[in-house]
């Protein structure tokens, strides 16, 4: 369980949030919305013990992250992934990724570099776990493809956002993280995706995995939890896609209590807009 | 190690630029290592020197051959004395005549004026002023022993440039060598760089950044060390070939075979540990300017 006690974020002197009780338990899929520029990715990136907080702490199995042993915040990220905002794309700004794309690196690299992160793996069962979750995501096994021109050999320059966010996407998955973070993950991948996403992340909570996406609307067609899996914080609205239902639940079209933000912090509306179709990806 | 090991992230991330940087720091360590071998068999320009340069010790006229074999074998025993060779008044005769012709007319009746005399040639290792005085001291007081020749006042000046111009061939060795690691620092620099994504990458998976460092600057140091050993292997190949094929090469530096005396070695050894730890060094500094993960 990932935990936060009196959370506090600060930018150029300017407080973002301050006071947040967060609580992210085994098995669920929770999404963090708020209008842009609230911090969604600094909170992703504090939950994850990459950036110290101003204020409180973040607590990973009654472990905290910031103020106990040094390699903490280390031997979680170990456990954890992350999808990024700009997943190698050639005009982000994320440090991640730009190496890669620098040197025209392909998906295979990212693979590569993922099973680096896992401890090394041997180049067969590699290629063979990428295969899968490239599949997975739709990515490979397309008709006419070959091993020369499949996605594999492809730079992800080349990418359309679409893709590299599935493809960032399988290469966390390679490592089958305990914890997955996805910022703005379901935006990027796209309507088109949407619904393959949610059996994937279900599948996954059902593994007893922890799935904590940020985003700045939800899609229509996800079910919703019961009455009170809608929480604000901060700037925040936190969905609680969880405990994981058998079939998805009938589309909802923002009836207060489905779990389906339609309203936002401040004065935006983060949540669906009008007509209640989820925002397009690219 | 799988494919995929840490031990070898730049290889496996940037295998084309690896193999760039790899050749020219091969070509750079080869000449390194050609200067190096070439400096650790002539001592600079004392090999040189002490083959050109020898002492001469006249004997008076009464000093038989065998006599003048016996001193010329007890003056090779001395410390510092490389060679003592013993010429018979006879061959200095010839050696005269040789360098002067014409003049045998100043034989007399009374036969060669010439006396025999001992030529010594001093170890190049120890062509010093403090050698010559020490081998003049040995030798004026024996009776046997007329005069000694060595170099006059020149002398001294000739050694105390010898000197100057051996430590400045050192310190053109040194620089070559402080020019290497610059060259190496600079490729390990922008190849971090390159990577800091990578290790962004990487480092927001749990990798701890200091692991990444040290594991990086390990295998630059072997890389470097085993790249050093083929330089010195390229070098002491070409050393041998100049040496058999030029005399005069061989006479200015010295035998090649030299290389494998326990003295000369360690010499070799030393310069594939520092090529290692520079490279090792030239990592680890450069790991510095990788920009640690961000949020």
């Amino acid at each position: 369980m990932i935990e936060a006690f009196r959370l506090g974020a600060a930018v150029g002197g300017e407080t973002l949030w301050d006071g947040l009780d967060l609580a992210f338990g085994e098995g669920e899929v929770w999404v963090v919305t708020g209008p842009p520029s609230c911090g969604k990715t600094l909170l992703l990136t504090t939950l994850r013990g990459l950036r110290p907080p101003e204020a409180g702490d973040v607590l990973v199995g009654g472990l905290s992250l910031y103020r106990g042993k040094r390699d903490a915040a280390g031997a979680f990220r170990s456990l954890s992934g992350i999808v990024p905002e700009c997943p190698a794309s050639p005009g982000g700004d994320a440090p991640e990724g730009a190496g890669a794309r620098d040197r025209g690196a392909t998906v295979a690299d990212l693979f590569r570099l993922s099973a680096m992160a896992l401890g090394g793996m041997e180049a067969k069962e590699r290629r063979q776990r990428e295969g899968e979750l490239l599949s997975l995501v739709g990515l490979e096994g397309r008709a006419g493809e070959t091993a020369a021109s499949g996605i594999r050999e492809r730079a992800l320059a080349s990418l359309s956002l679409s893709e590299r966010a599935r493809v960032a996407l399988a290469a966390e998955l390679f490592r089958s993280p305990q914890y997955l973070f996805g910022d703005m993950l379901l935006a990027n991948v796209g309507r088109d995706w949407t619904d393959t996403l949610w059996a994937l992340f279900r599948a996954l909570a059902r593994e007893g995995r922890t799935i904590i996406l940020a985003e700045r609307t939800i899609p229509s067609q996800w079910p919703a939890a019961k009455a009170g899996g809608v929480s604000s914080a901060g700037p925040f609205l936190i969905l609680h896609l969880g405990p994981v239902p058998a079939t998805p639940g009938p589309s909802s079209r923002g009836e207060p209590g489905n779990g389906v933000v339609l309203r936002g912090g401040d004065g935006d509306e983060p949540g669906l807009p009008p007509g209640g179709e989820g925002e397009e990806g690219a | 190690m799988t494919e995929t090991s840490l031990w070898w992230i730049d290889w496996t991330l940037n295998g084309r630029t690896m193999r760039r940087e790899s050749a020219v720091r091969l070509l750079l360590l080869f000449i390194a290592a050609s200067g190096f071998l070439v400096m650790l068999l002539s001592g600079g320009v004392d090999r040189f020197l002490a083959g050109q340069w020898s002492v001469t010790a006249l004997l008076a006229p009464s000093v038989s051959e065998e006599e003048g074999r016996g001193i010329a074998a007890k003056i090779a025993d001395l410390p510092g004395v490389a060679a003592a060779e013993y010429h018979t008044p006879e061959a200095a005769w010839k050696e005269f005549i040789a360098a002067f012709p014409g003049l045998d007319s100043i034989r007399t009746a009374s036969g060669n004026p010439l006396p025999g005399y001992v030529e010594i040639r001093l170890r190049r290792d120890r062509l010093t002023q403090e050698t010559l005085g020490k081998l003049e001291s040995a030798l004026k007081p024996l009776p046997q022993i007329e005069k000694v020749l060595a170099g006059g006042t020149w002398m001294p000046r000739v050694l105390g440039l010898k000197r100057w111009v051996n430590a400045f061939l050192w310190s053109a060795l040194g620089f070559l060598g402080l020019l290497l690691f610059t060259v190496f620092a600079v490729q390990e620099r922008s190849r971090a760089v390159r990577l800091s994504g990578d290790f962004a990458f990487l480092v927001g998976r749990g990798i701890a950044p200091r692991g990444i460092a040290w594991r990086r600057a390990a295998t630059a140091a072997l890389v470097g060390g085993l790249s050093s050993l083929v330089a010195l292997a390229a070098a002491a190949a070409l050393l041998f070939r100049l040496d058999t094929r030029f005399s005069w090469f061989r006479k200015a530096v010295g035998p090649w075979e030299d290389l494998l005396t326990p003295a000369l070695l360690p010499g070799p050894v030393l310069f594939c540990l520092l090529a290692a730890l520079a490279t090792g060094a030239a990592s680890r500094m450069a790991w510095r300017a990788a920009v640690s993960p961000r949020p």
